[in-house]
C-alpha cells in the first residue's frame, strides 16, 4: 500500500510541476526551463523562514515565486514574444541557468537545510495500515490543488481566457483578452503551483541548493511531452505518469534504483513511438507548434 | 522583395578560408602567448566541434537539441577508454570493477577519435530514428531525456567505465596542433555540408513545414541525416576533449558543456558556420577575460573585481541579452565575407538588423512582430 | 461625424509594404464593401484597423478619436471588432463558451445578459447548438457563430473578412441577410469580399482595392456597369 500512495504522491506532485510548466506554454508557447528556479526559491524561502508558522513561511514562498515569475515575464520573456518557440526555449535556458548562478551568489553554493514541517514526518495507522503521513498530506494536497486548477480552467472566465488563448492567441486578443494581464496571470499562477512543489519537496529533502528545482522540471518537461505537449490536461497527466513510474522504479528496482532514471527514460521511448503527439493526442499528428 | 534565402546553395572559397584563417590565426597566435591560454585554446577547439555539430542540425532543422553531449559522453569515452594506459585500468581503484575485454582494449589515438565518431553517430542514428518522428519543440524537449539517461548510465556504471570517479592517464595532445588539425577537417566537413542538397532541403523545412513535403522533402529523413552526422562531430568534440584534459569524467559533458555551447551557437549565430566560430571565440574570448578577472589578473591593464560564479552569471545574462537584441546572433546567421569597402549598395557583410528571417524552427518572421 | 476615418494608411509585414495610403470614411448605419484581386490588400487593411498589424503611418480614428497603434484588445473596447477570415472560432470550446469569449471585448457588461438573448434571436442555431463543440459545426454555422461571438462586444463597427469563404450559396444568403439586420440596428458594417458581385449590391458603398491601392468607389448602381467595374479590378490593360 504504502509503494503505490508513493507513486501517487510523487506523480501528483509532478503532475503540478507540469501543470505549472504547461499553464506559461499554452498562453505563450514558451517552454519555460526557468520554472526550475521558481521551484528552487521557493524550497529556500521556506527554509530561510522556518521559524515562522508554516502558512506565514509558504504564504511569502508563494508571493516570491509568483513576482519572480512575473519579473521574467516582463524583463524578458515579454520582448521575445514573437520570435517564436525555439528561441524563447533558449533564452529561458539561459535565464535558469542565470538565476541558478544567482542563487549561488545569495544563498552559497553550499545546501541550506531546515526541518520544515516536522508534523509530516513520521508514520501513523490509518485503516490498519502504517502508512507515511507525508505521502497522506502530499496526496491530499495534490488532489485538491488540482481540482482547484481544474475548477479555474473549466468553470471560470479567467480559465476561458486561458484556453482561448492557449488555441489561438491572436483571435482571443481580437475578443478583447487582454494579452498581457492574461500572461501576467499564467505567470503568477505558475509561480504558485511551483511553490507548492516546492514546499512538498522541501519536505522530503530539505536540503537546499542552486539546482533544487531542476531535476523534477526537466522531468516534469519530458512529460508533457508524454502527455501532450498543448494541452494542459495533458501536461498533468504526463507529469503525472512521470512521477509515478519514477516511484515505482525506485521502490522495486532495489540494488539497481540507481538506474531508475534511464528506465523511465526508456519508457518514455517507449511511447512516444507508440505516439509521438503525445499520450492524449489524436496518434499521428506532426502537430505544428 | 528583397528577402534573401539564408544557406549557401553554391561554393563560395571566402566562405570557407575566411574561419579556416581565422581559427589558426587566433589559435595560434594566442596559443603561444602562455601555457595556460595554450590549454584555454585547446578546450575552445573541443568546444568549436561541438558547436559546429550542433550548427549543422539546429542551425539548418530550427530544431533545438539538448542531447549531444550524450554524443560527446560516449564518444570520449571509446577514445578514452581504449588510449588509457592497461596499467591503470587494471589498478585503478575506480575501475576495479570494469569488464575485463576494457581493460586490455586498445586503439591508437587518431583510431580511437575515428572510434569516438563512430560512436556518437550510431547512437545518434539510433535514437534520432524514432526523435525525428517527434515535432520539433517536443523532439528538442526529448533530447534533454537523451542528455540525462546517458549521464544516468555512465555516473552510476562501474562495468564498463569509472562511473562518477574520472578516467585517468589519458594520453594528451601534444600542443595545439592536433586539436586544431581536427577542428579544421570539422569546419570543412560542416561547411561541404551545410552547401548539399540535404542541407538545403533541411533549411526549407525550417523555413516552411508545410511546403517542404510538397517539395518531395521527407522531413524525418533529412533530419535524420543532420542529427546522425551531427553526432558523428560531437564524439569527436567529446573525444578531443578527453585528450586535452587527459582524463574522462561524465560531468564534463552534462549540463554546463550543453549550456555553454548552446549558448555559443546562438550569441554567434545559429543558422552558419561562421556564426558556429564566432560565438565560440566570442564566448571564449570573454569567458577567459572574466576567468581572469576573477582570478584578481588585470586584462590589458583593466582589472575588474569579480566574485565567484559571477562567470557563469554574465555568459547567460549575454545569452539573453543577444537573443533580445539580435536573436539571429552576432552574425545573423551569414557566412563569412570580406567586407567591400566600396559602394554601399553591393556590401551586405556584417551589421545586419535583425528584422532577418533567421530564425529557428521555421517561424517566417513576416508574420511575427505584428504589434504583439 | 464619420463613425470611422481612415486616412493615408499605410501598412505591411515587415519589410514588405501592403497598404500604400489608404482613405475612407463610414457613417453610421452605413455599409461599405471592400473588393479586389488576391494580394491587393484587403485582409491587411481590416487587419490594420483592428489593430492586428502595426500601422506604418496613417490614422484611423473611430467616433473621432484616433485607435492607430492601439492594440486589439483595446479596440474591441472602443467599438470596434472584427470577425477574421476563416472564421477562427475555437473549435475546442463549445458554442456557449465561444459567445462568452466575446463579452470580454464588451464595455458595459450590465447589459450583456440582454445582448446575449438579442443575439440569439438572430441567430438561433446559438441555442440548439449550445453545448456543442464549436469545431462540429457547418461552415455556416460557424459563420453565424463567428458573427455573434463579434456582435456581443457591442461593436459600432463591425469588419468582416471574407465571410462567405467556403459557404453555399444558399448559406451566403442567410448570412447576408442577418449582416442586413444587423445594419439596420445601426451598426456599421465593412465587408471584405473577394467575389466583387456579392458585396457590390448589398453595400451602401463598394471599393475597389488593388496593389495596396484604391482604384475605385462604386454604388450599387455604378457596379452595374461591367466594364468599368472590370477595368477597375484588374487595371487598364486587362
Amino acid at each position: 500500500m504504502q509503494p503505490f500512495l508513493d507513486a501517487i504522491s510523487l506523480g501528483g506532485t509532478y503532475a503540478l510541476a507540469a501543470l505549472g510548466l504547461g499553464l506559461v506554454f499554452g498562453v505563450m508557447r514558451l517552454v519555460n526551463f526557468a520554472h526550475a528556479e521558481l521551484i528552487t526559491i521557493s524550497a529556500y524561502v521556506i527554509v530561510v523562514t522556518n521559524d515562522l508558522p508554516l502558512i506565514v513561511s509558504f504564504g511569502i514562498a508563494a508571493l516570491t515565486a509568483a513576482l519572480l515569475a512575473i519579473l521574467t515575464e516582463l524583463t524578458i520573456y515579454r520582448r521575445l514574444r514573437g520570435t517564436g518557440p525555439a528561441i524563447m526555449l533558449i533564452a529561458s535556458f539561459g535565464l535558469s541557468v542565470g538565476l541558478q548562478k544567482s542563487f549561488e551568489l545569495i544563498f552559497g553554493a553550499l545546501p541550506r537545510s531546515a526541518a520544515v514541517a516536522p508534523w509530516m514526518t513520521g508514520s501513523s495507522e490509518i485503516a490498519g495500515l502504517n502508512i507515511t503521513v507525508s505521502s497522506i498530506v502530499t496526496v491530499g494536497l495534490t488532489v485538491a490543488i488540482l481540482l482547484a486548477m481544474g475548477f479555474l480552467v473549466e468553470q471560470t472566465n479567467l480559465g476561458l481566457q486561458l484556453r482561448a488563448a492557449a488555441t489561438d492567441f491572436k483571435t482571443s486578443r481580437l475578443l478583447g483578452v487582454r494579452s498581457n494581464r492574461l500572461i501576467g496571470s499564467a505567470f503568477a499562477i505558475s509561480g504558485i503551483l511551483a511553490a507548492f512543489v516546492g514546499f512538498i519537496l522541501v519536505v522530503e529533502n530539505p536540503q537546499v541548493d542552486p539546482m533544487f528545482g531542476l531535476n523534477i522540471t526537466i522531468l516534469a518537461l519530458v512529460g508533457i511531452v508524454i502527455g501532450g505537449i498543448s494541452s494542459l490536461r495533458g501536461a498533468a497527466l504526463g507529469g503525472f505518469i512521470v512521477g509515478f513510474i519514477l516511484s515505482i522504479l525506485n521502490t522495486f528496482l532495489g540494488n539497481a534504483r540507481v538506474y531508475a532514471y534511464s528506465y523511465l527514460f526508456l519508457a518514455v521511448v517507449i511511447i512516444l513511438l507508440v505516439r509521438p503527439g503525445g499520450l492524449l493526442s489524436k496518434g499521428n499528428e506532426m502537430e505544428r507548434v | 522583395m528583397n528577402q534573401k534565402l539564408l544557406g549557401l546553395t553554391r561554393f563560395k572559397s571566402e566562405e570557407l578560408l575566411g574561419p579556416l584563417a581565422t581559427v589558426i590565426l587566433l589559435s595560434i597566435g594566442v596559443g603561444a602567448i602562455s601555457a595556460s591560454l595554450q590549454l584555454a585554446v585547446q578546450f575552445a577547439l573541443c568546444n568549436m566541434v561541438m558547436v559546429l555539430a550542433l550548427q549543422i542540425f539546429v542551425g539548418n532543422s530550427g530544431v533545438l537539441s539538448f542531447g549531444h553531449g550524450a554524443f560527446a559522453m560516449a564518444g570520449a569515452w571509446i577514445s578514452g577508454m581504449s588510449t588509457a594506459s592497461e596499467r591503470v585500468k587494471g589498478n585503478a581503484l575506480a575501475l576495479q570493477d570494469l569488464w575485463e575485454p576494457l581493460v586490455g582494449f586498445k586503439l591508437n589515438l587518431y583510431v580511437s577519435i575515428i572510434a569516438g565518431a563512430l560512436v556518437g553517430a550510431l547512437i545518434a542514428a539510433i535514437t534520432g530514428a524514432f526523435l525525428m518522428r517527434l515535432n520539433g519543440l517536443a523532439a528538442g524537449i526529448a533530447t534533454f531525456a537523451l542528455l540525462g539517461f546517458s549521464y544516468n548510465f555512465f555516473f552510476n556504471n562501474i562495468t564498463f567505465g569509472p562511473g562518477s570517479q574520472a578516467l585517468p592517464a589519458v594520453p594528451k595532445f601534444s600542443g595545439i596542433y592536433e586539436p586544431l588539425a581536427l577542428a579544421l577537417l570539422v569546419i570543412v566537413i560542416v561547411y561541404f555540408f551545410n552547401i548539399s542538397p540535404t542541407a538545403r532541403s533541411l533549411r526549407s523545412s525550417r523555413e516552411d513545414l508545410l511546403a517542404a513535403p510538397a517539395l518531395g522533402v521527407s522531413i524525418q529523413r533529412v533530419r535524420w541525416i543532420a542529427f546522425t552526422i551531427s553526432g558523428a562531430l560531437a564524439g569527436i568534440s567529446g573525444a578531443m576533449y578527453v585528450h586535452v584534459a587527459g582524463t574522462w569524467q561524465v560531468q564534463d559533458y552534462y549540463l554546463v558543456f550543453t549550456f555553454i555551447t548552446l549558448a555559443m551557437l546562438v550569441i554567434g549565430g545559429s543558422a552558419s558556420l561562421w556564426g558556429a566560430v564566432v560565438g565560440t571565440l566570442v564566448v571564449t574570448a570573454v569567458g577567459q577575460i572574466l576567468l581572469l578577472w576573477e582570478q584578481g589578473k588585470s586584462v590589458l591593464g583593466i582589472q575588474f573585481d569579480l566574485p565567484n560564479g559571477a562567470r557563469s552569471l554574465i555568459i547567460a545574462g549575454s545569452l539573453v541579452g543577444i537573443l533580445l537584441w539580435r536573436f539571429a546572433g552576432l552574425t545573423g546567421g551569414r557566412e563569412f565575407k570580406i567586407p567591400k569597402l566600396t559602394s554601399s549598395k553591393s556590401s551586405r557583410g556584417w551589421g545586419q538588423s535583425s528584422q532577418f528571417c533567421a530564425t529557428l524552427i521555421g517561424e517566417s518572421c513576416l508574420s511575427q512582430r505584428s504589434n504583439m | 461625424m464619420a463613425i470611422l476615418d481612415v486616412r493615408d494608411l499605410k501598412s505591411g509585414y515587415g519589410k514588405v509594404d501592403v497598404l500604400f495610403g489608404i482613405s475612407f470614411t463610414l457613417e453610421a448605419g452605413e455599409s461599405l464593401g471592400i473588393v479586389g484581386p488576391n494580394g491587393a490588400g484587403k485582409s491587411t487593411l481590416l487587419k490594420t484597423i483592428a489593430g492586428e498589424i502595426t500601422t506604418k503611418s496613417g490614422e484611423v480614428n473611430l467616433q473621432g478619436a484616433s485607435i492607430t497603434g492601439n492594440k486589439p484588445e483595446d479596440i474591441v473596447r472602443l467599438g470596434l471588432s472584427l470577425v477574421p477570415e476563416g472564421r477562427q472560432i475555437f473549435s475546442g470550446l463549445t458554442v456557449t463558451e465561444n459567445l462568452m469569449l466575446g463579452l470580454t471585448g464588451r464595455r458595459d457588461k450590465s447589459s450583456a445578459k440582454a445582448a446575449v438573448e438579442q443575439v440569439k434571436s438572430l441567430f438561433p442555431v446559438l441555442n440548439t447548438h449550445a453545448d456543442y463543440q464549436a469545431g462540429m459545426l457547418s461552415g455556416g454555422q460557424q459563420q453565424q457563430l463567428a458573427i455573434a461571438r463579434a456582435l456581443v462586444a457591442d461593436p459600432k463597427v463591425l469588419l468582416l473578412d471574407e465571410p462567405s469563404l467556403g459557404l453555399a450559396p444558399t448559406v451566403i444568403a442567410d448570412v447576408f441577410s442577418k449582416l442586413r439586420e444587423i445594419t439596420a440596428s445601426g451598426t456599421s458594417v465593412v465587408i471584405v469580399e473577394q467575389r466583387a458581385h456579392l458585396v457590390t449590391a448589398f453595400a451602401n458603398k463598394t471599393l475597389i482595392l488593388r496593389a495596396g491601392k484604391i482604384q475605385a468607389s462604386l454604388t450599387p448602381e455604378s457596379a452595374k456597369d461591367e466594364e468599368g467595374l472590370r477595368r477597375a479590378y484588374f487595371g487598364a490593360n486587362s
